[in-house]
């Protein structure tokens, strides 16, 4: 074959194998991050202490990409509901990939909302979305301050401890 | 009656009331896990784990059997959580390892406890002890065997040796 030719089927073969990334940009599997134990405790633990610090004992739950629970703290010191409604305002915030108190807005006025009747939906303020980006990688619950706000503030605390990780 | 008389069934009396109100209906006072302790339990044991290579996940109960601490362990299998609460639960509510229980139950499928809620026959949970009191307990579970589940969770209740007293 003249050097030429050899240069055609090498830019044959090139353009097979671009056919070939072609063909699996839909079967390749799906690539994303997620929460480590570590990265998922500091976060909890960091607003707890958020807000401990502030006169404020609080329970955390931190779930992951499947509303999984990751890291799950009751408080002695706050109130027994608190760990099951952390729990439900990270479920919330992570499957509607949204603060719950932005839910609780959205469905104001409006007890028939369809989501307010899936099992552990809370339209209550004090859980944040944890990002990568536009991706939801898990949620941050937290119940026992004097108001979602508080508790949201708290979340939020220990969302910015992990903040340089969460890339 | 003379003074001594008052003054003596006075005495009687008083240790009476005393005693029988006291015993019947004083508080009880228990020492129980805080949240620092228990999250230092669970973390303790995982990482002893994965220092063996071994990838699990982690409860501490408190006295009541209550959830004080859940950790599911990067890269382990779903139920491991799942499996380490049920550990746990065993522990404290039969006061003993939850593979101790299971030893006991071992050839006796009837065992009326087996057919409580969250009991679990497997090794790899202990219970923390203040002296004999039970005030709760730690499970592990992701190792391949009780045996290693357990000997994380030991370590993980030795952390806090000092503070259990």
């Amino acid at each position: 074959m003249s050097k030429v030719t050899l240069g055609i089927a090498g830019v044959s073969l090139v353009s097979a194998l671009a056919l070939g990334f072609t063909a699996t940009a839909d079967a390749q599997l799906l690539t994303h991050k997620d929460l480590s134990l570590a990265v998922a405790t500091t976060i909890a633990q960091g607003a707890i202490d958020a807000c401990k610090a502030q006169g404020y004992n609080v329970s955390a739950h931190v779930v992951g990409r499947e509303g999984q629970v990751i890291v799950a703290l009751r408080n002695e010191k706050a109130g027994l509901a608190t760990y099951e409604n952390s729990m439900k305002k990270a479920y919330t915030a992570r499957t509607l990939r949204m603060p719950s108190g932005q839910f609780a807005n959205n469905v104001k006025g409006n007890p028939t909302a369809g989501q307010l009747y899936l099992t552990n939906i809370t339209p209550a303020q004090g859980a944040l979305p944890i990002m990568i980006g536009n991706d939801t990688v898990g949620a941050i619950g937290i119940s026992g301050a004097p108001g979602g706000d508080k508790d949201e503030a708290c979340a939020k605390v220990g969302i910015d401890k992990v903040a340089a990780q969460l890339k | 009656m003379s003074r001594r008389a008052y003054l003596i069934g006075g005495l009687s009396l008083a240790a009476v009331v005393a005693g029988a109100v006291s015993v019947n209906a004083q508080l009880v006072t228990n020492k129980d896990l805080s949240l620092a302790m228990a999250t230092t339990i669970a973390q303790t044991a995982i990482q002893t784990c994965k220092a063996q290579g071994y990838a699990v996940s982690a409860h501490v109960l408190g006295r009541n059997g209550e959830v004080l601490v859940s950790m599911r362990g990067d890269d382990t299998a779903p139920h491991t959580l799942e499996n380490s609460f049920k550990k746990a639960y065993t522990s404290r509510a039969q006061r003993i390892p939850s593979g101790k229980f299971a030893e006991n139950v071992k050839g006796n499928p009837n065992a009326g406890a087996l057919h409580l809620t969250n009991m679990m026959p497997a090794q790899g949970a202990l219970p923390i002890m203040i002296g004999e009191d039970v005030i709760g307990a730690v499970g592990v579970s992701g190792a391949p065997g009780g045996d290693k589940d357990e000997a994380c969770a030991k370590t993980g209740i030795d952390k806090v040796a000092a503070d259990l007293k």
